[in-house]
């Protein structure tokens, strides 16, 4: 990957992600054909079973289409067999769970490092970046701890450092604040925002969370797998 | 340099994954690893208590039949006559062979006997009777009925016309120490001849044939009165134990090439000389193997369920693994180092417990009497061959190897389906399960 790589957009082309539940055909995701620029904070938005997880799932190379094409970072991600697409999501994509996803085996220390390791980050560049990362999220003295023993709103806060800690290109985050309190998710909204902001990751958000749309860039709503609306915001 | 290392960091992953993941679940792991342990234990100890009985089996037979090699007439096994003896060049031959350097080391005993089938009579009565004829200082070596004297003494080098009988004759005949007894054979010329003698000892064996029958006497009084002189049925030959024993058959028809191609002399090995004591071995052999191959299952499918019932409560977290990017072959190597970590440790304690227990039964033996009771103890009996119920395990270091490859081999097998389960999931899917 070169660091033009990393600056390359999000493309979808005609996306279709059909499944069969029991002896029906569920159309997830219905022709959809979208971009997203480096750099956007953009919200997918719809109620449930309108194709927003389905299409993050798309995007982060965690489900494969039906039908049409998925292009991160230039690569087209249908094509490409499950390693290569392993590596890929490590070192362009970092996700964001709405269940937290943390290692429960894992210290917070070491699944905010999880990705860095697996990429060979080195220990000294993978402290720094975690310290910094605890800092800035409030997570400082709760390096040690497993995940058993830290609240929903400090799992998420290490879920966001995980995910931006390998300096993706792209952060997928499902549902990011359905877990936590107006507070929690405020905060996690601003570090988000501000990574955004100071080092430019694309976040990409599907949520039914008001608080999460208003302060997208631009939101896109989804209705029955279709995008019904694509509205850019200046904020 | 950047790629080593993160092949590096990223074994260390799947490490340290594993190794927590067997730790997460501790009751299991110890569940699971006690089973193997036991298994490992029970095999190892099992192994050794096997071979010493089998050691031990053999050791009885060949005491009281034909040594681990037997030299004698081809004709001898199967007609059992007097006259199918080996002549005493051919027995000079054999035993300057046994006297060689080469053989001498390896040989713990030789007895030359004259096996005569006759009649043993007392003013009670008269009763068939298995005479053998021997060198009672090299017998004493050989034989354990030595050990077996309820009365008297064993015979001595310079007894003349001495005879040590087993307990059921004695008793038939009437018979107490120093009792003349007569024993009445064909001898070389095919006449009826008898031998006066006189009861020196008396010997219980335990296996009623031995009892009622035996009677030993000099091998030189035997010569004179069956005009035999030095010629002998067969020279028994007895060695360490019983794995050297093809060697020692190989040498002795190397050293006996003439006389064996001249058909006047045969080498035979003790599972050719007892073919019954063979089978038993092999029977008892091949029931250990099944109790083996039933445990090894067990310990498979206590492997399996460990590992595959991991896999599946974590269906959710190899998801997760995979989404932030390791390769479905890394997560399968997760739960297959999981699967290896937990044989290896388990196995070599395992090993360790009954290597200690085999250690520790080394010195007195096991007494098999705890298991058959005292009354089935005594009288192990099998064929004419009473069995020591003492056992001495046999620890043996290649088997204790083969152990640990089968227990590893199974263990690589039983982790592999629960590896290719957790290498082939739905990431999507997986993300679905609840916490």
């Amino acid at each position: 990957m070169t660091p033009d790589d990393m600056r390359r957009d999000v493309r979808t082309e005609n996306l279709w992600k059909i499944y069969q539940q029991a002896s029906e055909e569920v159309q997830a995701v219905r022709d959809v054909t979208l971009t997203i620029q480096p750099g956007e904070f953009t919200a997918l938005a719809g109620p449930s079973g309108s194709g927003k997880t389905t299409l993050l799932n798309l995007i982060g190379g965690l489900t494969r289409p039906t039908r049409g094409q998925v292009r991160v970072a230039d690569h087209e991600l249908s094509k490409l067999p499950n390693h290569v697409l392993a590596r890929l999501r490590l070192n362009q994509i970092g996700f964001v769970f709405q269940a937290y996803n943390l290692l429960p085996v894992l210290t917070a220390r070491e699944n905010a490092e999880f990705p860095m390791l697996l990429q060979g980050v080195s220990a000294e560049e993978r402290t720094r970046r975690v310290d910094e990362l605890f800092a800035r999220t409030g997570m400082e003295g709760l390096e040690d701890r497993r995940p058993g023993k830290l609240s929903g709103g400090q799992q998420q806060r290490v879920a966001v450092v995980r995910a931006v800690a390998s300096k993706p290109a792209l952060v997928l985050a499902d549902e990011p604040t359905a877990n936590l309190d107006s507070a929690s998710s405020d905060a996690l909204l601003d570090l988000m925002d501000e990574l955004n902001r100071d080092l430019g990751v694309t976040f990409v958000f599907a949520t039914h969370d008001e608080r999460v749309m208003e302060r997208s860039r631009r939101l896109i709503r989804m209705v029955d797998g279709r995008i019904d609306s694509d509205v850019i915001r200046v904020g | 340099m950047m790629i080593a290392r993160r092949k590096a960091f990223q074994i260390r992953v799947i490490a340290v994954l594993a190794l927590r993941n067997l730790r997460r679940q501790v009751r299991r792991t110890l569940l699971t690893a006690t089973a193997i342990i036991l298994g490992a234990g029970m095999l190892v100890f099992s192994n050794a208590i096997g071979d010493g009985t089998h050691e031990q089996w053999i050791d009885d037979g060949v005491r009281t039949g034909s040594g681990h090699a037997t030299i004698e007439h081809p004709a001898f096994r199967m007609s059992r006559k007097l006259e199918d003896r080996l002549a005493a060049d051919v027995r000079a031959v054999a035993e300057a062979a046994l006297a060689t350097p080469d053989l001498a080391d390896r040989v713990t005993g030789v007895s030359a006997q004259l096996t005569i089938s006759g009649m043993a009579s007392s003013a009670a009565g008269a009763r068939p009777a298995h005479i053998l004829a021997v060198d009672p200082q090299a017998e004493v070596d050989f034989t354990n009925l030595d050990d077996q004297v309820i009365e008297g003494r064993y015979l001595q080098s310079d007894d003349r016309l001495a005879a040590f009988v087993g307990v059921g004759l004695v008793e038939t005949l009437d018979l107490r120490l120093g009792s003349r007894l007569v024993l009445t054979a064909q001898d070389t010329n095919k006449e009826i001849v008898g031998q006066l003698v006189r009861v020196v000892g008396v010997f219980r064996n335990g296996a009623p044939p031995v009892d009622n029958t035996v009677v030993h006497i000099p091998l030189a009084i035997a010569g004179e009165w069956l005009g035999s002189g030095d010629d002998v049925s067969k020279i028994a030959v007895m060695v360490e134990d019983s794995t050297e024993v093809s060697s020692l058959v190989r040498r002795l028809r190397q050293a006996l090439a003439d006389p064996v191609d001249a058909g006047r002399v045969t080498v035979l090995g003790w599972r050719e000389a007892m073919p019954a004591l063979a089978s038993l071995v092999a029977v008892d052999q091949f029931g250990s193997y099944v109790i083996f191959a039933i445990l090894f299952v067990i310990i498979g499918f206590g492997i399996v369920n460990t590992v595959l019932m991991s896999v599946l409560h974590r269906h959710r977290e190899f998801g997760v693994l995979q989404a932030l990017g390791l390769t479905p072959r890394q997560t399968g190597a997760v739960v297959l180092l999981e699967g290896l970590l937990l044989t290896t440790v388990s196995t070599l304690v395992g090993v360790g417990l009954g290597t200690w227990l085999t250690w520790y039964f080394l010195g007195d033996g096991f007494d098999m009497a705890v298991i058959a009771g005292d009354s089935l103890a005594n009288n192990m009996e099998m064929g004419s061959v009473v069995i020591d119920p003492i056992i001495i395990p046999m620890f043996s270091v290649a088997r204790t190897l083969q152990t640990i490859g089968w227990i590893m081999l199974i263990g690589i097998l039983a982790s592999i389906y629960p590896a290719l389960r957790a290498t082939r999931i739905d990431i999507a899917e997986s993300m679905k399960f609840d916490q």
